[in-house]
């Protein structure tokens, strides 16, 4: 068994005997799911607590089903990212905190295994949660309004799981070379907040932008067509994850372990 | 045989030099203390021979060769150990033999062996958060010579323990010592004395004396008189250091120790004339110098 296994494993051990690995799903089934159920009953709610004079009639058009995944994503993309980044943000640097980074690195363990075993440990959750919350969402869509097509929710998915990706990918690199957890998890959501925001104003000049990935996947929601400029923004997030990722291993090992 | 040798060692952090190229080497089969005040530099040394630290410059070799990634034949406890709390003694030994290249079921048979030989046995389920400090100091033992290292290096071991976490630590370090090399720091002058064979003495980010200690005592070694008064004479202390065969006087409270070039003709002036002058004394002792007089002598410097 290579270090990198021994490590990955031990990453998934914690997240089971800490419930991440139960509480985060959870989390992301409950916001997939309120999106549908509120939509549905949303005349009924008005109806008992609105107090709206007698005799108002109110035309409430149901939203589509593929209407109401992409107010779930939109979900995701706040809170879900939030709860994400706020699991992830201790992942190096609590444990350089503690010092157990540097009982980990003091026998032979490459820093490239170290850091890429906490990458994909954190892939894991983040993709396990959005699956298991997405498809929540998916059916609650389907029994309450209408079946979307599973081919466009499937492609919105993987799409919508390359942003997560990217933002899970900034988490561990702030992780990284900070050493507050607090001021890692402000910083990432600042960062990310700051690539959404300059992306929705400047569109046209962003169109590589990691943050177009959201925008992707409503039109892929909606239409089931992938815009042209999809492959660049593609091309560029995974080119700066793995950048980012690079960055990271070389910092780390210029970091003093166990002070 | 000459297991590692560190040649003009230097590690600079910022504008400051923590350590100033260092040359030590370190026999096979010795157990050799690294002394020193605090900031003498010693777990930066530590750490740089245990390629947890890059040197600013100079060259570790290990066993006659420029070594690269050391830490395959070190095992290294640090100061303040730190383990994963949600996972049991075991758990956590296992991991790190797995780490360190071993396989699982020779990494089982080495946990339970080592726990066994730490006293953790019937903790070895128990998570590590549950753990006393002493425990983890053990623990943090074992998991050092997980995976047989050749060179064992330990960072203040006995340092936060208790009197009884102390003794066992230190004989546990007694039968190591019979299996594998060992290099300690520690400013507990006695347990140096004590379980090492050679001593560094490290001052200012230098290397102020090395050797094996019997040979260190014995050629620093001077004779020295100790008188304990009953009352304070800093008076007549003060005016024998014009005496020719006196050294050294170091005065503290009622005691006295000086340090005499001459004993012979020394101890009679001085005796006479404390009988001379009715100085009240409790004690007046000829002994010879000990490892913490020398280590004083090295720090003041």
């Amino acid at each position: 068994m290579t270090q990198w296994t021994v490590l990955y494993r031990k990453e998934i051990k914690e997240m089971v005997r800490n419930y991440k690995i139960l509480w985060i799903p959870i989390v992301f089934i409950l916001l997939g799911v309120i999106k549908p159920v509120s939509s549905y009953y949303m005349p009924e709610i008005l109806d008992t607590f609105g107090g709206l004079p007698e005799g108002t009639i109110l035309e409430m058009p149901t939203p589509t089903g593929a209407e109401v995944l992409m107010m779930v994503l939109s979900n995701y993309g706040m809170l879900g990212v939030l709860i994400l980044v706020l699991s992830a943000m201790g992942v190096v640097s609590a444990e350089r905190q503690s010092g157990v980074a540097g009982m980990v690195m003091i026998k032979p363990v490459p820093y490239s295994s170290y850091i890429l075993s906490k990458w994909a440990g954190l892939i894991t959750i983040t993709l396990i949660s959005l699956f298991i919350g997405y498809v929540a969402s998916w059916y609650y869509t389907s029994l309450l309004i209408e079946t979307v097509a599973f081919e466009h929710v499937f492609q919105s998915l993987v799409i919508y799981s390359i942003w997560l990706v990217f933002v899970v990918t900034l988490t561990l690199f702030f992780s990284t070379i900070m050493k507050g957890n607090g001021s890692v998890a402000f910083v990432t959501i600042f960062v990310v907040f700051a690539i959404s925001t300059v992306t929705s104003i400047l569109g046209k000049y962003m169109k590589w932008s990691p943050a177009t990935m959201t925008e992707h996947t409503g039109q892929v929601l909606l239409s089931g067509e992938l815009d042209s400029s999809f492959l660049l923004a593609f091309i560029t997030t995974i080119a700066i994850i793995i950048v980012v990722l690079i960055s990271s291993i070389q910092i780390f090992k210029q970091k003093e372990l166990l002070e | 045989m000459e297991l590692l040798k560190a040649s003009d060692l230097v590690k600079r952090f910022g504008n400051t030099n923590a350590v100033k190229g260092i040359n030590f080497h370190i026999e096979e089969g010795r157990c050799v203390s690294l002394l020193g005040p605090n900031g003498a530099g010693k777990t930066t040394t530590l750490k740089m021979l245990s390629g947890l630290l890059e040197p600013t410059s100079g060259s570790i070799d290990f066993k006659g060769e420029k070594a690269k990634d050391l830490r395959q034949f070190i095992g290294y406890l640090p100061q303040y150990p730190a383990f994963y709390n949600w996972m049991s003694g075991k758990e956590f030994l296992v991991f790190a033999g797995q780490l360190a290249k071993l396989n699982r079921k020779e990494t089982e048979k080495r946990s339970d062996e080592l726990l066994e030989r730490v006293g953790l046995t019937n903790a070895k389920k128990r998570k590590i958060g549950g753990y006393s400090g002493g425990m983890k100091q053990r623990l943090g033992l074992a998991q050092a010579l997980i995976h047989r290292p050749k060179l064992l290096i330990l960072d203040e071991p006995v340092s936060a323990l208790d009197p009884l976490g102390r003794r066992e630590v230190l004989d546990m370090m007694r039968e190591i010592k019979e299996e594998t090399t060992i290099l300690f720091s520690t400013h507990v002058l006695h347990d140096a004395e004590e379980i090492s064979d050679d001593i560094l003495i490290m001052h200012a980010g230098e290397i102020a004396i090395s050797g094996s200690l019997g040979s260190v005592m014995e050629e620093k070694r001077q004779p020295i008189l100790q008188i304990e008064f009953e009352s304070q004479a800093v008076d007549w202390l003060k005016s024998i250091a014009s005496y020719s065969f006196v050294s050294e006087v170091n005065i503290q409270g009622n005691k006295a120790s000086i340090i005499l070039k001459d004993m012979v003709n020394g101890k009679q002036t001085l005796l006479k004339d404390i009988v001379d002058r009715k100085l009240p004394i409790r004690k007046f002792e000829i002994s010879q110098t000990t490892l913490e007089d020398l280590f004083m002598e090295v720090v003041k410097a």
